[in-house]
């Protein structure tokens, strides 16, 4: 039980009244006032302390547990006397505040000297009347704290010298005015007709019964949502935020917010469900208009205004949707309050350590690594990753709205939040990658580092718990995740020490989940390709000198968020490790120089997909009553809508057409090993989502015909214009990309066919394509790292000088082009029998098509890189690191071993497959392989053709011809000899011709869509976003115009 | 018509007539006293509720017991001592909303002050940098 | 499949298949030349100047490497071509002329062809000659077009018969003539033939060799017994397309008279072409086969989907 005497609440209306009325007799500039402020606003944060841990370890409603206190005034009962209420919410929320207050007190420490100590004074007021606004009971006590707090903050502007500081003070003061004017409107109709002030004895009262009680929940409801900034009636409060001291608009953004939703949450319960609805609306409107007029935002502080308007509009909406979302409403409201108060702060609190605006300007936080560590931990929180609290309470609010056929409204949540993605994942962007040269370093004394820093920590801090007291996810491991932190932890070690620790930790990770996936093939194959595969990319990393900082902790987020996949016991699981997975996989493809705009669109991507994702999985939960991946299985809630999404999500992940403008930027960019395991691995993880959800689709359901119709088209033309665009590129990197694109065109069009072939093509394919790619990537990334360039024209020739490389991609590209006798031959061959028995034939015809245009970009890349015409520069030029050769020839042992025995891979899957698709199957004799059309034996062709080779051989070598090696330039050329090796190295625009032929196919209509789609969207922003003209009485007009609008919208409703 | 129908009407002009200035004056200083004429307003409106016809002020002095007792004999019964006496909260409310009601408008005025330093202007259209 | 003999035996009887094709190819190639000849006015050469140019070769004393994969160019080349008569059963209903066909089916056969393209270009490329790339790329640019007609008319017999297997194939059409894919599905064979050009590098698809433009393209640094090598391969392998195509479009052939007869046709459909039209440019021939023999492959297949 908590101590009445030393945490009664009534002391932090007390001791802030004292606090500040005797700060008045400090001269300015003394430390003392200072000293008070901290102390002050510290013991708030005991109060709020106490009762928040007793609420949480002895639960607020059970029987030995700590009830709500009602503390009274003036020795009376109520209505007589105005009484506070602490509850586990109010413990929560003044916890919040205090907190805020704490630490923005202290971040605000030599702002608040120059201002005197009347500020300080205002300080303490603005704090204690945001507790105040949380704990009354009374109405007109609501509205005397709200004003105290407004002239507070208009108070601590004023302070400022600054002609827009000044003028945002007035506008917001202004908007204040006429808010306060409908509020004490409301409060006197509510008293007349209600016969009372206590929100307790007014709800009893039904003022929705009366007339004017209509009018005076209407007043009361629309001031409250006034006082919460709805778009587009908020052009004062994104003011504030720009223009004042960035310590006060973190404080309004954190805990000013906080205070006015729950104002809100206290007086809606007054009203009728219309009054829900109309808050709902509001939030909507306000969150979708927020995050679009954002778009075109290009400074800082403003936009985080207008992305904490955003913010609350989603608050809005989920106090609007009380009765659905039910008990969890107060789960997902903390969720997303957590995020938004936490993150905002950090942000305003980093923008005051800035000396410019500009969203380019935040690169500055670069000399800082903490500050960018904590910029980007508040990104992540925002748009709702894990581990951060949102992405729990965005899991629970899409799911139980979806749950209760709100689809259209969660749309808009997911549609918004995206919006808000593009603008900060841009931002982020830029402080990633800009060029920060010319900027200052930021100033970040150890009084403002820390107030940031503990929110950071809280953040995360906030994220476990979250999580743990969900139902589905209590049961998640963190050991991953707490190893991933180690490796953080120990960041300023040289890497091969941190490599060896991960290589260690992964490996004992695979010792560790076979025994678990025992007998599970799909499983166990997908676990190995992701974790043998981490191994292998953790192997070649060796090659780094030096530190490498950052590089660990985010590749290890990657991995463990595959292994989560892997693992996943139910949807939440599984989303949570693909989130995970995408963190990790974005910070290590946008490592690269130029990969600012690429890693940009892999997360829009990312998290467009995962949005649609997430909509899926929560109309299968909707269905199925439960979060158990079985939910996936005979979706029964819109399924053609529920798998579509899911399917689109995982197939950004696979880079398929129309969803696949990421990729060749972002992987043609990414350094040696990142590209192996950003193509060769991670593309897995969307073969693997998407396998996933077919297996619980199936194809029986009228339903699936469209969707496995389009899914083999998009896997058809993935196939084809990857390949040909692959044949187009000058960097091998770009190639290799554009090839991936391919490659997973096949796995697609194989999954869409739903039959035992065409999933063993697939799954074979994923395998094979580890392989053989890992290799490419593995040596291409090592030249190109190794000559500085990706470019294959400045290549050539290098057959001489790195001959294992070149041994290495030949077999590489052999396996890659399904030529006889190595393993890739047989998913030609099953292709082959896949399309003749399922019948197939245009799709399949487009399929194989595309693999013989394989080949153009595969002789391209291994001639012009290799062969030809070794330049000057290169002549002295080594072998790639020894570290990339390892890896490269144990996946190269791999593919021999399958090359003669393909039973090895082919038999155990497809038996595994007929448990699924029973019919078709390919039977085994040893090495031979049967079907209902034909045979294949690997075994055998590999004998003969080997045979064959080494007979020809040996006939020529009985020739017994005396044989002279030659220089370079020896070769016939009209009787002359090439005097430099670019003029006699065909390498640039190699298939010209072919371009010239079928060069209209590469056309970027696909980028030219995504342009437009995003043209459009921003030229809607700018155009809308004049409606915040800068002038006061504008903002004047607009707040009474939303007033009527409301009013006639509502009794339209009514 | 009484005396509430009539402070009702008077303080609803008054607002319209206080939104009216705020919302179409361009200098400062009436834009501040348009927001103090609404405020008047409201104030007005907030005592007309509370006004009932034929009651007293809510002082509880020996006068008003006495008329207790007489209205107690009237009926025939001891009488209620609040249903003589119009409803004392919303005129404590009222004396509450005067004084917040004066700090906003000091502080509007403060900012005011302010801003002239700056600018020499009490234009409201000088102070438009902060758009978009 | 691969009840018959032991492997000294096959090893043999495949000695004897590459021998015989080997002369039916060098034969045809004399006759070939000559008749260009005749068609341009010209006397011509011996018919059995391919024997001469083919021993010289062989003898020549000395060889000139520019490298390992220069070097294993050949090599390569000829592997495909060898392993393309081994892989196809020659003879219908013969085990011994089956050869090695029990590895694996008509998908092993197209794409096997690659094999030696691919060993080819990587050797040639080794040499450093610009213009050996320049018929590479053309070659290859030219091979993603010509397989459009050439795979959608494998698949039209495929699904004609149900089967990958060559000999299947084959043992269907037995019964007379009235009873070949040619007649049973004469777009797919139009198609095909289309395709045959295609692939046989004659005139006007013969861009990859290009004689006059590109030296002679991929072999211009191959010399001496290098060159000895490819000729041999040149020899083999198109008649291993051809008869190829004979088994799944022509009924096979069930001795080798059949084989001769048959093959002898089908090769000079492409000679006749090719003395008629001139040499097409590379994106001219790509767009040439996205038109016309595209069309009648797909139709091909709807045909074959309707009935």
């Amino acid at each position: 039980m908590v101590d009445q005497l030393f945490f009664n609440p009534i002391y932090i209306i007390g001791i802030g009244l004292a606090a500040a009325f005797f700060l008045g007799f400090f001269h300015r500039g003394t430390l003392a006032p200072r000293i008070i402020m901290v102390a002050v606003t510290a013991a708030f944060t005991i109060i709020s302390l106490a009762w928040m841990q007793a609420f949480l370890l002895q639960g607020q409603t059970a029987e030995h547990g700590q009830a709500a206190a009602q503390v009274f005034t003036a020795g009376f009962q109520p209505p007589f006397s105005i009484n506070l209420r602490m509850g586990a919410e109010e413990a929560f929320l003044t916890l919040l505040i205090n907190i805020s207050g704490l630490l923005g007190g202290i971040y605000l420490l030599d702002t608040l000297k120059k201002m005197g100590s009347h500020a300080v004074s205002v300080f303490i007021i603005l704090i204690m009347g945001m507790n105040g606004i949380i704990m009354t009971r009374d109405i007109f006590n609501l509205f005397v704290f709200m004003e105290i707090v407004s002239i507070a903050v208009a108070g601590l502007i004023v302070l400022q010298k600054e002609t827009n500081s000044l003028a945002a003070g007035f506008k917001y003061m202004i908007a204040a005015g006429i808010i306060s004017v409908f509020l004490l409107l409301g409060i006197i109709l509510a008293y007349a007709v209600g016969g009372s002030l206590n929100i307790d004895f007014l709800t009893a009262a039904d003022l929705p019964g009366a007339k004017a009680g209509m009018i005076a929940l209407f007043f009361l409801v629309i001031a409250l949502l006034l006082e919460l900034k709805p778009f587009p009636a908020n052009g004062w409060a994104l003011d504030v935020y720009d223009a004042a001291p960035a310590g006060v608009s973190a404080i309004l953004a954190a805990a000013g917010s906080a205070a006015a939703y729950y104002a809100l949450v206290k007086i809606l319960p007054l009203g009728s469900s219309s009054h829900y609805t109309l808050v709902a609306a509001a939030g909507a409107v306000t969150f979708l208009g927020s995050n679009l007029l954002g778009l075109k935002q290009h400074r800082g502080r403003r936009l985080l205004g207008y992305s904490s308007v955003g913010q609350v509009g989603l608050l809005l909406i989920i106090l609007g949707f009380s009765e659905v979302l039910g008990a969890q409403r107060d789960y997902i409201a903390a969720g997303i309050i957590l995020s938004h108060s936490l993150a905002k702060a950090i942000l305003f609190w980093l923008a005051g350590m800035l000396k410019q605006d500009g969203l380019e300007a935040w690169a500055a936080l670069r000399k800082k690594p903490i500050l960018l560590i904590l910029f980007g931990s508040a990104v992540f929180a925002l748009v709702g990753f894990p581990p951060f609290p949102s992405f729990f309470a965005k899991w629970e609010l899409i799911l139980l709205l979806n749950g209760g056929r709100f689809y259209l409204w969660s749309a808009v949540i997911l549609g918004a939040s995206f919006l808000e993605a593009v603008y900060l994942f841009r931002w982020f962007g830029y402080a990633l990658k800009m060029d920060n040269e010319k900027l200052a370093e930021p100033e970040a004394p150890l009084f403002r580092l820390l107030p940031p820093i503990v929110f950071g920590i809280l953040l995360y801090g906030a994220g476990w718990y979250m999580g743990s007291i969900l139902e589905g996810f209590a049961n998640f491991s963190y050991i991953p995740l707490a190893f991933i932190l180690f490796l953080a932890l120990i960041d300023r070690l040289p890497a091969w020490i941190k490599n060896t620790v991960s290589i260690a930790g992964v490996t004992f990770y695979i010792i560790d989940l076979y025994p678990r996936l025992e007998g599970d093939l799909l499983r166990l194959i997908f676990a190995g390709i992701f974790l043998i595969g981490a191994v292998l990319t953790l192997l070649s990393g060796y090659y780094y000198k030096g530190r490498r900082a950052g590089f660990y902790p985010l590749a290890l987020t990657m991995f463990a968020g595959l292994a989560v996949l892997i693992e996943a016991a139910n949807l939440l699981e599984f989303f949570y490790g693909w989130e995970l997975m995408t963190i990790g996989s974005y910070f290590l493809l946008i490592r690269g120089k130029k990969s600012m705009p690429h890693g940009y669109s892999y997360m829009l991507f990312s998290v467009g997909g995962s949005f649609a994702m997430l909509f899926g999985f929560s109309l299968a939960a909707a269905g199925a009553g439960s979060i158990a991946m079985s939910a996936l299985t005979g979706v029964t809630v819109l399924p053609m809508l529920a798998y579509s999404l899911m399917l689109v999500g995982f197939l950004t992940k696979t880079a398929s057409v129309g969803l696949h403008i990421w990729l060749p930027g972002a992987h043609g960019e990414a350094v040696a090993d990142i590209h192996f395991m950003a193509s060769a691995i991670l593309l897995k993880a969307g073969v693997f989502g998407l396998i996933t959800v077919l297996l619980g689709m199936g194809a029986e359901a009228s339903y699936t015909g469209p969707i496995l119709f389009v899914l083999g088209w998009i896997g058809a033309l993935s196939a084809l214009l990857g390949n040909i665009s692959a044949s187009f590129q000058e960097s091998a990197k770009r190639l290799l990309a554009w090839s991936s694109i391919g490659q997973l065109g096949y796995i697609v069009f194989g999954l869409a066919t739903m039959s035992h072939l065409g999933w063993l093509i697939a799954i074979s394919y994923s395998v094979t394509h580890f392989l053989y790619k890992g290799i490419l990537f593995l040596v291409i990334g090592g030249i190109a790292l190794k000559l500085g360039t990706p470019y294959m024209y400045k290549m050539g020739g290098l057959i001489k000088r790195m001959p294992f490389s070149f041994l290495a991609v030949l077999i590489a590209i052999i396996t890659l082009s399904g030529v006889p006798p190595l393993v890739g031959f047989a998913a030609k061959w099953i292709t082959y029998n896949l399309i003749i028995s399922e019948g197939i034939y245009y799709q399949g015809f487009i399929v194989l098509i595309s693999g013989i245009v394989a080949f153009l970009y595969l002789f391209r890349m291994i001639y012009t890189m290799f062969l030809g015409q070794l330049k000057d520069n290169l002549r002295t030029v080594r072998e790639i690191n020894i570290w990339f050769l390892i890896p490269v020839y144990l996946l190269l042992a791999a593919i021999m071993v399958l090359s003669f025995f393909p039973n090895m891979l082919l038999r155990p899957v497809g038996e595994m497959l007929s448990g699924y698709f029973p019919d078709g199957a390919i039977a085994w004799t040893g090495t031979l392989g049967t079907t209902r059309l034909g045979y294949y034996d690997g075994g055998a062709i590999m004998y003969v053709i080997g045979g064959i080779f080494v007979a020809a051989l040996l006939f020529f070598f009985s020739l017994r011809k005396r044989t002279q090696q030659v220089k370079q330039f020896n070769i016939f050329y009209s009787g002359e000899a090439p005097s430099r090796p670019e003029l006699s190295h065909f390498s640039y625009n190699f298939f010209a011709h072919y371009q010239k032929a079928i060069g209209v196919l590469t056309l970027p209509l696909v980028t030219n869509f995504w342009n437009w789609l995003s043209g459009i969207l921003h030229g809607t922003a700018d155009f809308f976003r004049r409606i915040y003209t800068g002038n006061g009485q504008t903002y004047a007009y607009h707040l009474v115009l939303y007033i009527v609008v409301v009013f006639f919208l509502q009794r339209g409703g009514m | 018509m009484n005396f509430g129908s009539l402070a009702l009407g008077l303080g609803f002009l008054l607002i319209l007539i206080g939104f009216w200035g705020l919302l179409t004056q361009k200098n400062l200083i009436k834009i501040v006293i348009g927001f103090s004429v609404v405020d008047t307003g409201v104030h007005i409106i907030m005592v007309g509720i509370g006004y009932l016809q034929g009651r007293t002020a809510p002082i509880l002095d020996a006068a008003l017991m006495q008329r207790t007792a007489a209205a107690g004999n009237q009926a025939g019964a001891s009488a209620d001592v609040g249903s003589l006496i119009v409803d004392p909260v919303p005129q404590a409310l009222v004396l509450t909303a005067i004084v917040i009601g004066l700090g906003i408008t000091a502080l509007l005025l403060a900012y005011v002050v302010r801003l002239h330093e700056q600018r020499q202007s009490l234009d409201i259209s000088s102070y438009e940098d902060l758009k978009w | 499949m691969s009840s018959f003999g032991s492997v000294p035996v096959k090893i043999l009887y495949a000695l004897l298949s590459i021998f015989i094709v080997m002369n039916i190819g060098l034969l045809l190639q004399g006759v070939t030349r000559k008749i260009y000849a005749r068609v341009s006015k010209r006397i011509g050469i011996r018919f059995y100047q391919p024997y001469i140019d083919l021993v010289k070769n062989y003898f020549l004393r000395d060889l000139v490497s520019h490298g390992v994969m220069f070097y294993l160019g050949p090599i390569f080349r000829l592997t495909s071509g060898v392993g393309m008569i081994l892989f196809i059963p020659l003879i219908y209903g013969s085990p011994v002329f089956s050869n090695f066909s029990f590895s694996g089916d008509a998908v092993l056969v197209l794409y096997f062809m690659f094999f030696g393209t691919l060993g080819m270009a990587l050797g040639s490329g080794e040499s450093g000659q610009p213009y050996s790339a320049i018929g590479v790329a053309r070659g290859l640019a030219q091979v993603t077009a010509a397989e459009i007609p050439l795979i959608l008319s494998f698949l039209a017999v495929f699904i004609q018969y149900q089967t990958l297997s060559i000999s299947t194939i084959v043992g269907a059409q037995q019964g007379g003539f009235m009873h070949w894919t040619m007649i049973t599905n004469p777009l797919a064979t139009a198609t095909a033939l289309l395709a045959f050009l295609g692939s046989m590098m004659r005139s006007p698809f013969d861009v990859v060799l290009a004689p006059q433009e590109i030296p002679i393209g991929p072999p211009t640094e191959y010399h001496g017994a290098f060159l000895g090598i490819l000729q041999t391969n040149r020899a083999i392998f198109p008649i291993a397309k051809t008869i190829l195509y004979v088994n799944l479009f022509f009924g096979g052939a069930g001795n080798w008279f059949e084989f001769i007869i048959k093959a002898f046709l089908l090769y000079m459909w492409s000679v006749v072409v090719g003395t008629v039209f001139p040499r097409y440019r590379v994106d001219h021939s790509i767009r040439w086969f996205l038109k016309v023999p595209l069309a009648l492959g797909l139709l091909s297949i709807i045909f074959l989907q309707i009935g």
